[in-house]
């Protein structure tokens, strides 16, 4: 016991210190700016007005661990400055943006765990048969396409060939639920390279599990087939599975990102795309911080839980 | 695992093959075909002599195609490349070290770097630097070192364990013979397996950057430029968006199925498991293959 304790605290403490490090690195990069980081920033504008607000409002006088220490100190109070551009705190971008976000990431996830597991075990009953090799060969193909290539095709053919679901969310703002029909193409463009990872991570391990000397030993003693398969084999198979679905939360991340410039959704990564694009460094902070945060808190906790399902895996801490 | 029917690997082989050939014919030897620019047209037009119509400038799309591949697959081959170049080094040097110390300031900061979603760690550096094909490439690797380090050291330490490790270092060999002949030597094989899916892997991140207009002029002559710059006229031309999308799905595509089929004949589940558990906090312990 004391050992999954002691584990338990050493892999608490690199998730924290990977939420320092996110901290910190996104900090750093405004400091990795050549020269003058206010001039820098102004870009295409570089008039004397502008460059002199930037560095009023980014406080570039100071020196950096100081605006470090007040800048972190914010973010504990949820407070992450104001934009350059608009004036208007960053926190305010975060909310309005929020929703769309949440519910197109919420959705995915709630889709995904019962797809990717479904066509893994399917794959992993039938494996080396005809059902396996195509659900195997097509995780395997799209597993690797971009969303942005894929989200297209599917626009052009869902869309504008047959006619079937809007091309864009343009038009019903952040009000997507009243939409269903906006949600389908950005939900399936999401869900498409997750799927692919999580069955055959699913697959690989029904695989294993079947073929070991417990589940030959349940069906010596005659429990039913299914029983063997759902209560005896996809637990040991979800370890690995698990700590995958935490994962895809990076990819989900980027995945976000593209579908909501692709569809037009306005949701926090058309915030961030349009930050960049500007170089509004507070908001772009703000939103970094926050995906790098949450990545942090999904992994460790995904860790956890995959200790807890299989306590023999040496997992690093 | 149960015998497949031998058919299969080379069945994958095939229609990978199949699938990545015509994209990587174009990215390699488009450019040599392509001829002198004509005139601008009108923006969006099909026909006019133009085989797939024009783009949202007015130039040729089927010109603008031929040229779009070679950024894509050469940005990619470059940070693969030197993701490893990095990865390789550190990778051995703390697999074979007898020192703990430095092991820890070897893989430690990769460990930390690895919570930041690589996309998002593109996106904040494009948001203070404007990079070129050659800064995208550097920030592509970059992203790619803490996991190749990973993998690296645990298929090095899983080497560097066996008898005959120790033995050749009882007889005194030097420390490059024994890191580059001998554990360099056997790590190949699960090296190779990482290679092909981390090349599909930046192939990915490459051409999703470039999407987003990162690393590229925001009129290149690339596929994914092609695909965002022309979505305007997506009703009017599909052509300019469709050719290049399905380009990169089947580069992309066919390169997941071809690696997967050249490395998966004789592949144990040792690599297999390289393959599939790698991240933050699995530590990548080699499995002895099943009897």
């Amino acid at each position: 016991m004391s050992g999954l304790g002691s584990w338990a605290a050493r892999r608490l403490l690199l998730g924290g210190a990977q939420t320092v490090a996110v901290v910190v690195l996104v900090f750093a990069l405004t400091e990795a700016l050549p020269g003058d980081a206010a001039v820098a920033l102004a870009g295409d504008q570089p008039d004397p007005a502008r460059i002199a607000a930037i560095r009023e409002a980014l406080d570039l006088d100071r020196p950096a661990y100081e605006r470090l220490a007040d800048w972190a100190t914010g973010l504990l109070h949820a407070d992450f400055g104001n934009s350059l551009t608009s004036g208007r705190p960053v926190s305010s971008y975060i909310s309005d943006a929020f929703g769309p976000t949440l519910l197109l990431a919420g959705l995915t996830v709630a889709l995904l765990v019962p797809v990717g597991v479904g066509l893994g075990v399917l794959a992993a009953r039938y494996e080396g048969r005809f059902v396996d090799r195509l659900v195997s060969s097509v995780t395997l193909g799209v597993y690797a396409v971009p969303e942005f290539a894929f989200g297209v095709l599917l626009v052009t053919v869902f869309a504008l060939r047959l006619d079937w679901l809007p091309p864009t969310a343009v038009g019903y703002g952040t009000d997507l639920l009243g939409h269903p029909a906006a949600l389908v193409l950005p939900v399936l463009v999401l869900l498409s390279r997750p799927v692919c990872s999580l069955s055959r991570l699913v697959r690989a391990g029904m695989i294993d599990a079947l073929a070991s000397p417990y589940v030959a030993q349940a069906r010596r003693y005659g429990i039913p087939g299914a029983r063997v398969r759902y209560a005896h084999a996809l637990p040991n198979a979800m370890a690995p599975a698990a700590q995958q679905l935490a994962r895809t939360v990076d990819w989900l991340l980027c995945g976000v990102i593209v579908v909501e410039a692709l569809f037009v959704i306005p949701g926090l990564g058309t915030v961030l795309m349009n930050a960049v694009a500007e170089r509004d460094v507070p908001v772009v902070q703000g939103l970094a911080v926050i995906f790098g945060v949450i990545t942090v808190v999904l992994n460790l906790g995904a860790d956890l839980v995959a200790h807890r399902f299989a306590p023999r895996a040496e997992v690093a801490a | 695992m149960r015998g497949r029917p031998k058919w299969l690997p080379s069945g994958r082989f095939a229609l990978g093959a199949a699938l990545v050939c015509v994209p990587l014919a174009l990215a390699l030897f488009g450019p040599l075909f392509a001829g002198e620019p004509g005139p601008r047209a009108t923006s969006f037009t099909l026909g006019g002599g133009h085989w797939l119509g024009t783009d949202f400038v007015g130039r040729d799309v089927w010109r603008q195609v031929l040229f779009g591949g070679r950024p894509v697959v050469v940005v990619a081959l470059t940070a693969t490349a030197l993701a490893y170049l990095v990865a390789l080094p550190v990778g051995l040097i703390s697999a074979l070290t007898r020192r703990t110390w430095l092991e820890e300031v070897l893989m430690r900061p990769l460990d930390v770097l690895l919570a930041v979603p690589s996309l998002l760690m593109i996106l904040l550096v494009a948001s203070v630097f404007s990079p070129g094909a050659a800064g995208l490439a550097l920030l592509v690797a970059l992203v790619n070192i803490p996991d190749a380090a990973r993998i690296v050291r645990a298929a090095a330490a899983d080497v560097a364990s066996r008898p005959a490790v120790e033995a050749l270092r009882m007889q005194g060999e030097s420390w490059w013979r024994l890191a580059v002949g001998h554990v360099g030597r056997s790590i190949l094989r699960p090296l190779a397996a990482d290679a092909g899916v981390r090349l599909t892997g930046v192939l990915y991140l490459v051409a999703t950057a470039a999407f987003l207009g990162i690393g590229v002029a925001p009129d290149a002559a690339d596929w994914a430029v092609m695909v965002d710059r022309n979505r305007t006229g997506l009703f009017v031309q599909p052509w300019a968006v469709v050719v290049p999308a399905l380009l990169i799905v089947t580069l992309t595509m066919g390169c997941n199925l071809l690696f997967d089929a050249l490395l998966s004949t004789g592949r144990d589940v040792a690599t297999e498991r390289y393959v599939v558990r790698r991240g933050v906090g699995v530590r990548d312990r080699v499995k002895e293959p099943r009897p």
